[in-house]
């Protein structure tokens, strides 16, 4: 899932405080999990906001909102209408949501109530990993399941650097080497020969690098386009 | 005095009263016959809220004032505290929220208009009668009640022994339904006094409320003549303050409740030997354990496994009861067959006999009249619409259930009450009438028991025996505020818990770790299973996506109600604005220092960040979070979380540079005596002064 956490206050009340009516808008699906984005972050937020205006005096109206993702037209549609009353949106959705819904209220602007930061596990409650990097040419069958793109500080293919230090990254102990873990893991499944393999450059076009990225899925979508022409010559609507 | 405007028309409903209905019943809501929503009111009293108590309580049970002296609870038999220590003192409970609202019911009372322009005539006035008038009445028909005897009440004015009922309690109930403007014909006996021809015309619809006013004898020798007494005879005697010759001792034949009523009421009267004698042994006596053990404690013999074959007389004077050893009572399919061993008698000597063998309804006045009685005696009816085999002549209560509770007997005229309204308005009843039994939640399972701290039954006080005989005064003492509150802290809320809205929950898992009790279960998505719920409400301000709303309060309430009670601060205030949200769950809030908001909780556990905030943003200088005192919990695991709930909010409040120890989370001082919160309140206002107060632009 993607992994946000809260923008401080201030940095906020530079955002909306020249806005009247403002909306803080959260996603409950990735954000909501880890407690930087759902409605009752949007909630708390909002309070903030409304006490940092009362504090300078100034005259605004902020309410809250949630729906299930902002990822998806269907899930803020009912609400569409009301959330276009507002003179500003601040989306705690991750910034796919800030996007998307920004698109889709005219001209009312969504700002961002949070910082998006990754995509990351639930290592414990309250704890949040980054563990994929979204690359797009998956190799972690060839690492042990462990992704070097995401986990290495300095994203290496084929083994670990000089910084590595008792399995920990050179730019700090608090974070593990990963190619140390990967060598660990490798050797308790048994497939460490498989490191002596050269990893060959990689081809970083199918990642951000190679510009904004789509995925049609043809079969799905041409299917839902003749189901739409179907229902609007039979004189429906949908 | 509660003033006038405070009456409402309508009847309480309790938080997520319509989300309750979809919801299986505390198994103590399921016990009572009139579904009276136990979890609710005493959760109200736990709060102080002695009125709204009240509220819930009679918007089911007109005659509530009555149970609460003589309803046999089997609310408290079935409590899930019983798998845990003993039952909550339910009936108790409600006889203390009932006293405290004497001057609001009195304010409260008020005719109701008569909107419908039909009539019903009611005969009979016992707990069914009363509670069909009460409901027609506030449904807008005219409403007259028939009543053979001078009183109203049924069998509570004319034979439950006033030294159980206090009269004036009986008379609290009844002033309540008569003015809602019921018409009262007393000393009016139908067969006597009119036909019930005449009333079936007269009246849009009838109900025969009649109960079981007469007693059954016993066909043995001797049984006729003087010293030989039937129970409701003499206990009518009672109840009507005529004092009925005993002679020196009693024996009373029987061994169900009213047996007890009959033996205690006579030792009252003065008898010093008082005897009873049942077919039973100890196990199999029918009347409840506790009447049996007054008794006993008021020196009352009862002779176990005897069965009655003869009075005995000299020269025509009762002198004993000859009797046969019962051998066994329930034959192998629990059934009630007697055997005796004949050739075991004794003689049980007494001057005066009282037969309290069961009732049964004096249907003389049917003969002639379009409703049939079947062969064995029994008024014909259909309990699907109440309705007897005459068009509009509609029964009720113990004529046709036969012999049970009041409380059983008000349940039936609720039902009674709803099927005459939907006839006269030419609706169907069949299918519209509530189902009698009730879904329930089950027990608690044992890891849930094992996780709640056990906390004794508050004790109930009796007049000493040797006392209590003397008079037929009550006998029974009420708690005192103290107690109360602390009775209705046991209850464990079953049924009120947490429900997910599953159109919101994202399945995130957090409700599962943070519940104490193993309720949540997550799969696509959360599912609190209610048997397993406290109703602590730990889960529902740390859900993520505000899924979580609980069956028995408004989550929101708080942040709701807090800029009201903080009200407009005053700029030029010198006391710094304090809100105090404080569990008050077995302690009252009294006496806080006068700019300190006092907001009394349930348990700090239900306290949202959401609330910290809204009630600085609602200008309070400082904001206290105070929890009971150390190990009064009744929760657990509640105290890391809030402390860390505190910690988030002084965190945001240091963000918008306020101080973070505007902010505190305090204990409540417990056993002192005095009040548990006034000195850390004014301790605490005392640091937030020296912080200053907030300035606001
Ligand atoms: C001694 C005794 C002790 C009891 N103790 C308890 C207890 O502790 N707890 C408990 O829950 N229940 C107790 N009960 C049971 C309870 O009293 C009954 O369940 C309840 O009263 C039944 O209500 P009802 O409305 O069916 O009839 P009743 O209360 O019997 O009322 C019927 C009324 O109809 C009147 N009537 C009859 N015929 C006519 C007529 N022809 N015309 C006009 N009026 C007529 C009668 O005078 C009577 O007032 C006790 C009963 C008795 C007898
Ligand atoms: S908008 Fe972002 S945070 Fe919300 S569901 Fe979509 S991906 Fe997750
Ligand atoms: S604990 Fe309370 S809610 Fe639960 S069964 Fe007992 S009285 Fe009812
Ligand atoms: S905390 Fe809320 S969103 Fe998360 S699983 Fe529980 S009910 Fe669902
Ligand atoms: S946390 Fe409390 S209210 Fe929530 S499910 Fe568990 S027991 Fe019920």
């Amino acid at each position: 899932m993607i992994v946000g956490s809260q923008k401080p206050i201030e940095e906020i009340w530079n955002m909306v405080k020249d806005f009247k009516k403002v909306l803080v808008f959260g996603c409950n699906t990735c954000v909501a999990i880890c407690h930087a984005g759902g409605e009752k972050e949007a909630e708390t937020i909002a309070a903030l906001i409304r006490m940092k205006a009362s504090q300078e005096g100034k005259q605004m109206t902020v309410n809250h909102l949630g729906v299930m993702r902002h990822c998806e037209p269907e899930y803020f549609e009912p609400v569409i209408d009301e959330v276009k009353k507002y003179d500003l949106v601040l989306s705690t959705a991750c910034g796919v949501g800030v996007n998307f819904l920004s698109d889709r209220t005219g001209t009312v602007p969504v700002y961002p109530g949070i910082n998006t930061s990754f995509y990351g596990a639930v290592e414990a409650p309250g704890v949040f990993k980054e563990l994929c990097a979204g690359c797009g040419d998956c190799i972690v069958h060839m690492t042990g399941g462990i992704c070097p793109v995401a986990r290495c500080a300095k994203t290496l293919m084929n083994g670990p650097c000089g910084g590595t230090n008792k399995g920990k990254c050179e730019i700090s102990k608090d974070v593990d080497c990963a190619w140390y873990l990967i060598v660990e893991r490798m050797t308790k499944l048994g497939t460490l020969d498989k490191l002596s393999a050269i990893i060959p450059p990689r081809n970083w076009s199918t990642a951000r690098d190679g510009g904004p990225r789509r995925i049609s899925m043809e079969h799905i979508r041409e299917f839902e386009e003749k189901e739409a022409a179907k229902t609007e010559t039979a004189g429906g609507k949908r | 005095m509660a003033p006038e405007d405070t009456c409402t028309a309508e009847p309480y409903r309790a938080y997520g009263a319509e989300l309750k209905e979809t919801r299986p019943y505390s198994p103590c809501r399921a016990a009572c016959p009139a579904h009276t929503d136990v979890e609710a009111y005493v959760g109200l009293i736990a709060q102080g809220k002695y009125t709204e108590a009240f509220e819930v309580i009679t918007s089911v049970n007109p005659i509530a004032s009555v149970c609460s002296m003589i309803c046999h609870h089997p609310c408290e038999q079935s409590c899930r505290r019983c798998g845990v220590d003993e039952p909550l003192a339910v009936r108790h409970l409600k006889r203390f929220a009932i006293e405290k609202s004497k001057d609001y019911r009195r304010a409260k009372r008020k005719l109701v208009k008569k909107t419908k322009g039909k009539s019903v005539g009611i005969i009979g006035s016992g707990p069914s009668g009363l509670t069909a008038a009460r409901d027609l009445a506030d449904l807008g028909y005219s409403v007259t009640l028939y009543e053979k005897h001078p009183v109203l009440g049924g069998m509570l004015a004319a034979a439950i022994p006033p030294y159980r009922l206090p009269r004036e309690v009986l008379k609290e109930d009844i002033d309540d339904v008569i003015s809602k403007g019921v018409e009262v014909k007393t000393n009016f006996e139908i067969g006597r006094d009119a036909k019930l021809d005449d009333l079936a015309k007269k009246h849009d619809a009838v109900l025969v409320a009649i109960g079981l006013s007469q007693s059954r004898s016993l066909n043995i020798p001797g049984v006729d003549g003087p010293g030989v007494l039937l129970a409701i005879p003499y206990l009518e005697d009672v109840a009507f303050g005529r004092k009925p010759d005993l002679g020196k001792s009693v024996l009373v034949i029987g061994g169900g409740n009213v047996a007890m009523d009959v033996a205690r009421s006579a030792r009252r009267l003065g008898v010093e030997k008082v005897e009873m004698v049942c077919l039973e042994n100890e196990q199999e006596i029918p009347a409840w354990k506790w009447e049996v053990d007054e008794a006993v404690e008021e020196a009352i013999k009862i002779n176990y496994r005897w069965g009655p074959k003869a009075v005995v007389r000299e020269n025509g004077k009762v002198v004993g009861l000859e009797v046969t050893k019962v051998l066994s009572v329930f034959d192998a399919n629990k059934r009630f067959a007697p055997t005796f061993d004949t050739n075991t008698t004794t003689v049980l000597k007494a001057e005066t006999i009282i037969i309290t063998i069961g009732q049964m309804s004096n249907l003389a006045f049917l003969k002639d009249s379009p409703v049939k009685v079947d062969e064995r005696g029994r008024v014909e009816w259909n309990p699907a619409t109440q309705m007897s085999s005459a068009k509009n002549v509609f029964v009720a209560g113990e004529v046709v259930t036969g012999p049970g509770s009041a409380i059983a007997a008000v349940a039936n005229g609720r039902r009674a009450a709803l099927a005459m309204h939907l006839y006269i308005q030419g609706e169907t009843i069949e299918g519209r009438l509530p189902a009698q039994e009730k879904e329930k939640i089950a027990q608690m399972p044992s890891e849930v028991v094992e996780k709640i701290s056990k906390q004794p039954r508050m004790k109930i006080k009796h007049l000493a025996p040797e006392v209590r005989v003397k008079t037929m005064d009550h006998f029974e003492m009420g708690y005192s505020e103290a107690e109360a509150l602390e009775e209705a802290g046991r209850c464990r809320g079953c049924g009120g818990g947490a429900v997910v809205d599953q159109k919101k929950c994202m399945a995130c898992l957090t409700c599962m770790r943070v519940c104490p009790y193993g309720a949540p279960v997550v799969t696509s998505v959360s599912e609190i299973r209610p048997e397993y719920c406290q109703a602590c409400g730990l889960c529902a301000p740390e859900c993520p996506a505000q899924a979580i709303s609980m069956v028995s309060y408004d989550v929101r309430e708080i942040r709701n109600t807090l800029p009201t009670i903080i009200g407009k601060v005053d700029a030029d205030r010198q006391e710094p604005v304090i809100a105090a949200l404080m569990c008050t769950h077995h302690a009252k809030v009294i006496g806080v220092p006068n700019n300190v908001k006092a907001i009394p909780v349930h348990c700090t556990s239900r306290i949202d960040i959401l609330d910290m905030l809204k009630a600085f943003e609602s200008g309070a200088d400082g904001v206290a979070i105070i929890r009971c005192g150390s190990g009064t919990c009744k929760y657990r695991d509640i105290e890391p979380r809030v402390n860390a709930r505190v910690k988030r909010v002084q965190d945001l409040l240091g963000m918008l540079k306020i101080e973070s120890n505007r902010l505190e989370i305090l204990s409540a001082t417990s056993d002192n005596g005095g009040n548990p919160y006034s000195a850390i309140c004014a301790d605490f206002s005392e640091r937030v002064k020296k912080l200053g107060l907030r300035a606001r632009k």
